[in-house]
């Protein structure tokens, strides 16, 4: 393992770092002068006490500078013991043999001692490096929280990430909803960059990959599959073999990448690609790495952000255009009805004068009534803010009251209805406003589409949990491969002349589907067309006593 | 008469239809102004339109209702029908949705005339013939069909009853389930539509185009007399 010591902050140590040669000097110039001054009272001193002193000497080397100069300098303080306090002086040689044992002792002592001082070093260092690096986090989470914008916030990261794990540039990327991605922040070397189109490569000298996975094609890759990935120097590209982060990030041989990008993911969603790069190769280590997916979760919320801040204001036009919207329904609702009134009333006293072309006004006055009328229930169902209220109601009542209604408007056909009064009550669960409508709509239309004098046939029965309302006519009925493109608005079957928008059945199958329903369209048999609306039936626990004769005063 | 509407066309149109009813006919512009004539010249009926520029529609109502029992008749443009309904509950006697036709405005307005004259007059007749070949009793609680004795429920009773006494009157859901169940809420409730279906079915001649009792969609029932 590389020690970890040399890369954090601490003066000595930089020092250390550019003057390799210092503290050898200075420690074997200690070891010298010890030496020297044991020398002076040679006669005086005992194998312990010259021992001991060198002992410290080693020690404190082992501890300030390392264990190499550690052991370095017991191996030197074993031959100086040997050579200048064991008989026979200045020789190498040994007369007592029990001295071997006294110097084989403070050898192994000494080199022992400097190991162990080294490691317990090394994890205060590592210690020191963890707790910078807390901080580091927690200053990077309470800036990314406080900065007033998203994009503030993700540029601190970025540029906490880049200074701290001394990289070139550091890029987050948003991931757009139609896929891609956008880039929103950067630090490190200024450039104008867009997705798809990356300068960089041919002037940094980089050796050129134009294959589909480098550049901004592997952001998205990485966006899009949630996997990390990175590009090697020679623009070879390795992917991270599983989704999500840490297991993944981990699992790549970082050393001699060139580029690093790790999904940004939120609650299991990747949200956005984090993208580290360099001039030259990357040099992390696996505490950097860690350093750099804890980071990469404040990039992932600060992305989150801004992707919801999007979201809120994208929210908020809408709500600011259907208010608009809603209010143009109502003035155009209202404003438009109090001058066609005007012009009903005039018509009608005209004719009654005796003009009979007067009353084409009226009709026509009724006819943009209901033009206006059908463009805002489409608008209304278009926009969702259609209101169904669905009760328990007798189809005899909603034909009843969308006969009544069609009378003055179907005169020309006449309705037959099969509809038995003797059986049982036909009840359905159903908004009995918007039902009568649909009816409205569906008898208007096979009025429309049939000769005049041609019955139009109306029946209704209970299939399974549905109540069916049939309504069959003898007309033109619909083109083969149409079936379906008659219930889009403002569909007109090549019949421009019959006076209508195409907006009833468009209209009348929303308004079934809103309450639980549909409309469906079948050619008839024998020529025309059958239109059938489904609509739920009531079920036997919703009708109570209602249909229990016997009920007391 | 009373016509109280901000647009001058409209007050020209009703009061057009309301001349050929051979009516004396006011005018108001505003809330405040239809409140001082109604209460200076006590008119036998108020036209009100609900799009004031000075008040609700539905304060207006209330607080004429507060003091009379003169019909009402609503105009209306935009308003839903839940909105209508609710302009019932509160005392209006009915609405007519704009654009309107004299010939139906006139209709309405002869009915309430008719129905708040019967009103006014000592009840003495119990009986009310209702056309179609049906007449009720009230007295005698019993109703034929073409001379025959038509057999009710007494939920049907008190239901065709109420309509009867309001005949010409749109009832909301609400004030029928008021008067012919006297608890507010309950089971029945929702059935109302099912036990109109089959009143009908005993007095209508075709059930399925109601000659009798007229749905108002997402309003309620009314009454209507054969004239």
């Amino acid at each position: 393992m590389r020690p970890v010591a040399p890369r954090s902050p601490d003066g000595g140590d930089e020092r250390a770092r550019r003057e390799p040669f210092l503290p050898w000097i200075a420690w074997l110039g200690a070891l010298a002068a010890v030496t020297t001054a044991m020398l002076a009272v040679r006669a005086r001193l005992d194998k312990a006490h010259v021992a001991l002193a060198y002992l410290l000497v080693v020690l404190g080397a082992g501890a300030r500078a390392g264990h190499r100069i550690g052991i370095a300098l017991s191996v030197v303080a074993f031959v100086c013991f040997n050579f200048f306090f064991v008989p026979p002086y200045h020789t190498l040689a040994v007369a007592e043999p029990l001295d071997w044992l006294v110097l084989g002792a403070f050898l192994v002592t000494g080199i022992v001692a400097a190991q162990l001082l080294a490691r317990a070093r090394a994890d205060a260092a590592e210690a020191r490096e963890r707790t910078a690096e807390v901080d580091r986090l927690s200053a990077v989470g309470a800036e990314a929280l406080n900065a007033p914008r998203a994009e503030d916030a993700l540029l601190a990261i970025a540029e906490v990430m880049r200074s701290t794990l001394r990289v070139g540039r550091c890029e987050v990327f948003v991931r757009d909803p139609p896929g891609g991605t956008t880039l929103v922040a950067q630090a490190g070397t200024a450039r104008v960059e867009t997705a798809g189109e990356r300068s960089d490569d041919a002037r940094a000298g980089a050796p050129l990959f134009r294959f589909s996975m480098g550049g901004a094609g592997l952001v998205d890759w990485v966006a899009s599959s949630g996997r990390a990935a990175l590009e090697r120097m020679d623009g070879a590209v390795r992917v991270g073999a599983e989704e999500g982060y840490t297991s993944a990030l981990l699992g790549l041989d970082v050393a001699g990448a060139r580029a690093l990008l790790l999904p940004l993911r939120v609650r299991d969603r990747t949200v956005g690609v984090l993208r580290i790069a360099g001039e030259s190769a990357l040099d992390l280590d696996v505490a950097q790495l860690r350093f750099l997916v804890a980071l990469s979760y404040y990039a992932a919320l600060g992305v989150e952000r801004l992707l919801l801040v999007a979201e809120a204001e994208h929210a908020l036009a809408l709500r600011e255009a259907d208010e608009l919207k809603n209010a143009l329904l109502a003035s155009v609702s209202h404003d438009l009805r109090t001058p066609l009134t005007t012009i009903k009333a005039l018509a009608h006293d005209l004719r009654e004068a005796g003009h009979e072309e007067a009353a084409t006004i009226e009709d026509e006055a009724d006819r943009l009534n209901r033009f206006v009328a059908d463009l805002l229930d489409l608008s209304r169902l278009e926009g969702g803010a259609f209101t169904v209220t669905p009760e328990v109601n007798a189809v005899e009542d909603l034909v009843g009251a969308a006969l009544q209604r069609v009378s003055g408007l179907v005169r020309e056909h006449e309705v037959h209805v099969h509809l038995d009064t003797t059986e049982p009550l036909l009840v359905g669960r159903f908004d009995l406003v918007h039902s009568v409508r649909i009816v409205v709509n569906l008898l208007e239309n096979a009025a429309k589409y049939s000769p005049a004098g041609s019955a139009i046939e109306l029946s209704a029965e209970r299939r399974d949990d549905e109540v069916c309302i049939a309504i069959s006519d003898r007309g033109i009925g619909v083109p083969a491969g149409e079936e379906e493109r008659i219930f889009e608005p403002f569909y007109r079957p090549g019949r421009p002349d019959v006076g209508s928008a195409g907006l009833g059945l468009s209209i009348a199958r929303r308004m079934a589907e809103a309450q639980g329903g549909t409309v469906r369209y079948a050619p008839r048999a024998g020529g025309g067309s059958t239109f059938v609306l489904h609509l739920p039936a009531a079920r036997e626990s919703q009708l109570g006593a209602a249909t229990s004769p016997s009920a007391s005063l | 008469m009373l016509v109280i509407d901000d647009e001058p066309q409209i007050r020209r149109v009703v009061r057009h239809a309301l001349e050929a009813e051979e009516a004396r006919v006011l005018e108001a512009a505003s809330g405040r102004e239809g409140l001082d004539l109604a209460a200076a010249e006590r008119p036998d009926l108020i036209v009100l339109d609900l799009g004031l520029p000075d008040m609700a529609g539905a304060d207006v109502c209330r607080d004429i209702r507060g003091w009379s029992a003169v019909p009402i008749v609503v105009l209306s443009a935009r308003h839903s029908d839940r909105e209508k309904a609710e302009l019932l509950d509160l005392g209006a006697d009915d609405y007519v949705t704009k654009p309107f036709s004299t010939i139906e405005l006139r209709a309405r307005v002869r009915s309430h005339l008719r129905r708040a004259a019967l009103a006014a007059a000592p009840a003495g007749d119990a009986r009310l013939d209702v056309g179609h070949g049906v007449a009720i009793d009230l007295a005698r609680r019993s109703v034929t069909r073409d001379g025959l004795a038509v057999h009710l429920t007494p939920i049907e009773w008190e239901l065709l009853r109420v309509l009867a006494t309001n005949a010409g009157r749109t009832l909301t859901h609400a004030q029928l389930y008021a008067r012919v169940w006297d608890r507010p809420h309950g089971d029945a409730q929702q059935n109302l539509r099912v036990h109109v279906a089959s009143v009908r079915r005993k007095l209508e001649r075709d059930p399925v185009r109601p000659a009798i009792i007229i749905t108002e969609p997402g309003v309620g029932y009314r009454l209507d007399t054969e004239r």
